[in-house]
């Protein structure tokens, strides 16, 4: 009803309490990297929403070129940078050009590379203007699990290329099949769901592992609370296979589909269980 | 002026005609009251009978949009409606807060006047208990407001009306349907100036063509809004008045026009634009107009 009210009153609406009580939820839970949470919109609509050629309907369709208009999340990210205190660092967390490409319905194009670049050059100017606020820019790929395009790790590149802060790649789902392309992403992290495909760590164990890795520690569609106990099991099982690759730790995916107190108490115990291991 | 190419549902809501091609049905004016102070229901029954004389006049139908904004004026207001307004004649309740909306449905079932009720308005603010109130008393229309504060351009505006936006768990069609309201009229959800004002003048067409209900908006708050033009009084009115001309242009059913009180000018200005329009959609689309037309009652 408060957004009900701002419309009758004819004022503006803020999106920034939104934002505020995802990013206090994050520092109170004790993280060092905070998102803006993706309050604002589904994480394929915050990116449609506001490039050329997207028209939003049940699936955004394709009905133009798709091109770059403006700044998609960078105002968000500046108020975030500007609520956290200084020891926090913020992630940019866009929406990857192939997840893009496979969530929208294309009228325009009819050739999906041709599209997937598109939206990889419109998120490389987002990009760019990003990397001036945020620590950390991460690209969400979940669509990757599903089928690896031949062109992937090009798109990835067209973003990633010549950026200054530390690029990580999120793609959720089993990528047991598609390890050996992951890990030559033109990207510093990789962040998948080890807590939910604890199969992963077999896989990758059969890798020379050349990329940092922020292992995914809780799962993010289960209810059932993980004890700090069970989190730190857990990590040991990582630091067999990764050692010092691991750099962060993190929910297996976003937390949107819990509700707030359990998604609150699972980052609570995740940070109590990484500095049971690696100390504050 | 042109033709939509989805069919359009035309509702008669307790002797109103609304919707249609543009040039078949006069457009219809919301004119509101009681929004200012405590309700002055001498001043109202001499501005709802202004209101009735212009629509007999005009042919575009006047429907009274009664502000309820206090608990202690439900009553009263319903009382004033049932007294003052002819038999069965239609009106509109205006109400933000939820609770005031479900105490003023159960007092409008209890008078047995549902049926008479636009209920004005479903939006993203619904909860359940406003939903299962509607389900228990449904009046027999009622105006979504398309407002989706993600985006307020057409496409935003369908996205709200389609799924919600994921701002609620279902579409605002949806939530009508499931309520049982027969008579679904859409307003575009009138922005100030600098917030996408222009949108719920472009959003009519898309909306009638995309679905064919009847459609209209409240421009009157774009111009409300518009304080550079408190600087030319008399000009204000006339902007304000007129500013409903673009509803009916671009294919649009129903305005929401503000203070009744402005009714004596918005009647004419509305009327001429139905005139010019009917003529053309006639002439190239052999759409006839309804025999309320203004082309009909005042030509």
């Amino acid at each position: 009803m408060d957004l009900m009210n701002a419309y009758f009153k004819q004022k503006e609406v803020f999106w920034n309490n939104y934002i505020k009580s995802a990013v206090y939820d994050m520092i109170n839970s004790g993280l060092d990297m905070i998102s803006d949470g993706q309050t604002r919109d589904s994480f394929i609509n915050i990116f449609t929403r506001k490039l050329k050629g997207c028209r939003v309907r049940g699936r955004t369709e394709i009905i133009g070129k798709v091109e770059y208009k403006g700044p998609i999340i960078l105002e968000d990210q500046k108020f975030v940078k500007k609520i956290l205190p200084k020891s926090k660092e913020v992630v940019g967390v866009l929406t990857g050009p192939y997840t893009l490409t496979k969530s929208c319905l294309d009228l325009f194009y009819n050739d999906e590379k041709n599209l997937a670049f598109d939206f990889a050059y419109a998120l490389k100017q987002e990009a760019e203007e990003l990397q001036k606020y945020v620590d950390l820019i991460s690209i969400d790929e979940p669509f990757f699990s599903i089928k690896l395009p031949e062109y992937a790790k090009d798109i990835i590149s067209v973003i990633t290329k010549n950026l200054n802060p530390p690029t990580r790649l999120h793609v959720c789902g089993d990528v047991s099949n598609i390890v050996k392309d992951l890990l030559d992403m033109p990207v510093d992290v990789l962040s998948h769901e080890f807590k939910a495909k604890p199969n992963l760590f077999n896989v990758f164990k059969k890798y020379d592992i050349t990329k940092n890795i922020c292992l995914g520690c809780v799962c993010s569609d289960k209810l059932k609370i993980e004890t700090v106990d069970e989190i730190v099991c857990h990590i040991k099982k990582g630091i067999e296979v990764f050692g010092d690759k691991i750099t962060q730790l993190s929910p297996d995916c976003g937390l949107r589909m819990l509700p707030r107190d359990v998604a609150y108490q699972k980052l609570k115990n995740l940070v109590k269980a990484g500095a049971k291991l690696y100390g504050k | 002026m042109f033709s939509f190419t989805k069919e359009q549902k035309i509702f008669d809501i307790s002797g109103v005609k609304i919707g249609g091609q543009p040039g078949l049905h006069p457009t219809v004016l919301f004119g509101g009251l009681f929004f200012k102070g405590e309700p002055d229901f001498d001043n109202a029954k001499k501005q709802i009978q202004k209101m009735l004389y212009l629509s007999y006049k005009t042919g575009n139908p006047g429907i009274p949009d009664f502000f309820i904004k206090k608990e202690e004026y439900i009553q009263k207001i319903i009382n004033f409606i049932e007294k003052t307004l002819p038999k069965n004649y239609p009106f509109s309740i205006d109400i933000i807060e939820p609770d005031l909306k479900i105490k003023t449905l159960s007092y409008l079932y209890k008078k047995k006047l549902l049926s008479r009720t636009i209920y004005n308005s479903i939006h993203i603010g619904i909860k359940k208990e406003e939903f299962e109130t509607l389900k228990k008393f449904t009046p027999t229309a009622a105006i979504i407001v398309a407002f989706n504060p993600k985006d307020k351009s057409p496409d935003g505006k369908i996205e709200v009306l389609e799924n919600g936006a994921n701002l609620i768990d279902n579409g605002l069609l949806n939530i009508v349907k499931n309520i049982g309201i027969k008579n679904v009229l859409i307003d575009t959800a009138a922005m100030a100036p600098g917030e996408n004002s222009g949108a719920s003048i472009a959003a009519i067409p898309v909306i009638k063509e995309e679905y064919g209900l009847p459609t209209g908006c409240a421009i009157h708050n774009v111009v409300e809004k518009s304080k550079w033009l408190n600087e030319f009084k008399k000009t204000k009115k006339v902007v304000d008045a007129s500013s409903n001309v673009n509803i009916s242009l671009f294919g649009g059913d129903f305005a929401i026009f503000g203070p009744i009180e402005n009714a004596d000018m918005v009647f004419p200005i509305i009327a001429w634009q139905d005139i010019l329009i009917s003529e053309y959609t006639q002439n190239y689309f052999g759409i006839n107009p309804d025999e309320n037309h203004p082309r009909r009652k005042l030509l």
